[in-house]
């Protein structure tokens, strides 16, 4: 959890999500475009070393780096399977990593307060907004609840070789989603009672505002922009 | 201020059953009350009437009237009271909104609209009166119950409500945070709230309370002034099935504590140790002797490490302890074949469709003449066809208690079993755990419930925590 006002602003980090998806993911714009894909591709590597989670970017870096040093080492000197298989490898990391990467970074650092200010900024309507909410909120609750359920299955002797193999997944399903119903139901139980969607209007303790981070972020995104259509008109 | 005329309720979802029947109440001004009573005896209900959540979602029949603030109820809607009313639930992790602890502050402001400078200050105050900076600004995944608890607390507290119920707000804290609970109910009353306390736990604010109700399947059966609280004695308890007045922290029952010298057989263990990623060695266990065929307590301040403890004990969570039973040596994946542990949510461990499945699982052989043996032990034998997200939370404790019989595992974890329970059912644990040490198991369980404590265990052992 990012302490005080984070590096970028929430509506920022949705614009990357959706650039990182359309040009690096879909690779939009295709050989042109190649140049910005590139540095679109190392950024959510920056980001997450500003966010101190050295951990994942470092894990993402070297998977990153192994493909990349494949594909230019390995991959023109093989034919026939081998080929075809090094091909998806590095098709699918190089395109979906930073995809995830970004997402991952995003997750971690926004608030939902802060996501829900960026939103009401965004003048997206609460009946969107709060059901977005109410998934960032649930995301560590199904985590904790996940690993709570496997510890007890792993006690009582039920998993991967253990017995009941057939059944492994209703196992691990039914207390997982009775758990999570009766931790919602709670949930909004305590959140009408605290008057959650009595007003229209709602205030927002959290600040949010746009830095120089963030210009430069949208810089980068239109002079993107600019080039793309440019190719495309000429 | 809080009036109750005659009020009837039955729940829609349990329509055979009257909740509450011929309530009469009058609660003034500034006064604290405690409601208490056997599981099920409608003191929840009556909270849920003040904060809206009947109708609003509990659906049920009523009859009667019910006023506060000079309105009847039934005029209003969930959101009049917002501000008004506050209430703080019995489960720490599922009455939160937000994931960071000064957005949930603000939350309850935030809905009423209230402007930016107003909150903030209101925040402020909360947290010096509160004593909880430290707790700003945090993860609340990374909360312990105990700090969340405070966090609860201190979110009502930020609304400034006239009135604060609070449904069983103990049932899931250890000795110190029911303590620290009781400085922050001391605090509302010094500031003249209205405070109404549903709980089983009752010692821990026996002497705060103005007026205690003690009630029993849906009907008041005493209504203590001031005077007659101070008469009521250990006795009386015992007659309508409450626990215990005596406040004894389980540290001190530790110390006391004479260890037995058994002619006994010991299980002994080494070497256990455990970090988590984040924070330093939160377990560190040179060695360690439980006696064997005994029920053993785990005691310790907050934040020793007893369910981590219990975890690499059992073998869910890996680490280099060893085990020696019966000479042979145990690695931690070796013990998960020997030890059964009931968790402190048995939902975590109740996956099956019927009760009877449940039990037949955890058996080394299936056999359904001898599950169903089990199951009468546990007093469950009705049950076995329901599903056991269906039964009530002492019968789910029952359940996994008895898949732990049907392991026929030789070692018992508990991890605090009695919490939220009531006399009765505590009352139940302790004889099923009785019955296994007859039958030569050895059972190991932390508690923070000195009644229990004293009613079932054997030797008591004090987890310290680790300082660097």
């Amino acid at each position: 959890m990012a302490d005080k006002k984070s590096f970028l602003d929430p509506r920022t980090k949705l614009l990357l999500v959706f650039i990182e998806a359309v040009l690096v993911l879909a690779t939009a714009g295709g050989e042109r475009l190649v140049i910005f894909k590139d540095i679109f591709a190392v950024l959510p590597f920056l980001l997450l070393v500003t966010a101190k989670r050295y951990k994942t970017c470092f894990i993402g870096g070297a998977i990153f780096a192994a493909v990349i040093f494949f594909e230019y080492s390995v991959f023109p000197n093989s034919t026939g399977t081998v080929a075809a298989f090094l091909v998806v490898i590095v098709t699918v990391v190089t395109r979906f990593l930073p995809a995830y990467l970004m997402g991952s970074y995003v997750i971690q650092t926004t608030k939902v307060s802060e996501f829900k200010a960026a939103m009401e900024k965004l003048h997206i309507p609460d009946e969107i907004t709060i059901p977005m909410c109410v998934m960032f909120r649930f995301f560590p609750t199904v985590k904790e609840e996940n690993s709570s359920i496997r510890a007890a299955m792993k006690m009582r002797g039920i998993g991967l070789g253990g017995r009941k193999l057939s059944h492994i997944v209703e196992y691990r399903l039914v207390p997982m989603i009775s758990c999570s119903a009766k931790i919602g139901e709670e949930l909004s139980a305590a959140a009408l009672t605290r008057g959650l969607g009595k007003s229209r209007k709602r205030t927002n303790i959290c600040k949010i505002g746009f830095g120089i981070f963030d210009y430069l972020v949208f810089a980068l995104a239109v002079v993107t922009l600019i080039y793309w259509i440019l190719g495309v008109v000429r | 201020m809080i009036k109750f005329e005659h009020v009837d309720f039955t729940y829609e979802a349990n329509p055979e059953e009257k909740s509450l029947s011929d309530i009469t109440l009058e609660i003034t001004n500034g006064e604290c009350v405690l409601l208490t009573g056997e599981s099920g005896c409608g003191k929840s209900t009556l909270l849920r009437f003040l904060n809206g959540l009947i109708p609003e979602f509990y659906n049920g029949e009523r009859k009667g009237k019910i006023v506060v603030f000079e309105t009847e109820i039934s005029d209003t809607e969930i959101y009049d009271f917002v501000g008004k009313i506050g209430t703080v639930f019995q489960n720490p992790r599922s009455q939160f909104f937000n994931v960071d602890t000064t957005s949930e502050l603000a939350f309850g402001c935030e809905n009423l609209a209230m402007p930016e400078n107003e909150i903030l200050s209101r925040i402020d105050k909360t947290v010096s009166d509160f004593n909880i900076d430290t707790l700003m600004n945090r993860d609340i995944f990374e909360l312990s119950g105990g700090e969340k608890q405070k966090i609860a607390c201190a979110s009502i507290d930020a609304l400034r409500p006239d009135i604060i119920l609070l449904d069983e707000p103990s049932a899931n804290l250890d000795y110190d945070s029911a303590e620290n609970l009781r400085q922050m109910i001391k605090l509302w009353k010094s500031e003249g709230k209205t405070i109404l306390i549903a709980e089983h736990r009752i010692n821990y604010v026996w002497e705060l309370a103005d007026h205690i109700i003690v009630m029993n399947r849906g009907s008041v059966v005493r209504n203590l002034g001031k005077s007659e609280i101070g008469r009521f004695t250990e006795d009386m308890c015992r007659k309508y099935g409450l626990r215990t007045l005596k406040r004894t922290s389980p540290v001190e029952l530790a110390i006391e504590h004479k260890r037995n010298s058994y002619n006994n057989e010991f299980i002994e263990l080494t070497n256990f140790s455990y970090s988590y990623k984040s924070k330093k060695n939160v377990l560190d266990i040179q060695k360690l002797r439980i006696p064997q065929n005994k029920i053993t307590a785990i005691v310790g301040a907050n934040g020793a490490g007893k369910t981590t403890f219990l975890e690499c004990l059992c073998g869910i969570r890996k680490n280099k302890g060893i085990m020696y039973l019966d000479g042979k040596k145990y690695n931690s994946k070796q013990r998960l074949k020997e030890i059964f542990m009931v968790m402190q949510d048995t939902n975590h461990q109740l996956f099956t469709e019927s009760v009877l499945d449940e039990v037949l699982i955890s058996m080394p052989e299936e056999n359904e003449d001898r599950a169903k043996e089990i199951l009468k032990e546990v007093d469950l034998l009705e049950f076995a066809d329901r599903h056991p997200m269906s039964l009530s939370g002492g019968q789910k404790q029952r359940a996994a208690l008895a898949c732990a019989i049907a392991s026929e595992r030789p070692i018992l974890l508990l991890d605090e079993p009695t919490s939220g329970l009531d006399f009765k059912h505590m009352l139940e644990v302790s004889k099923i755990l009785n019955r296994l040490k007859e039958q030569g198991r050895t059972v190991i369980t932390v508690t923070h419930d000195s009644e229990f404590i004293e009613n079932c265990c054997d030797e008591i052992i004090m987890l310290n925590e680790v300082k660097e």
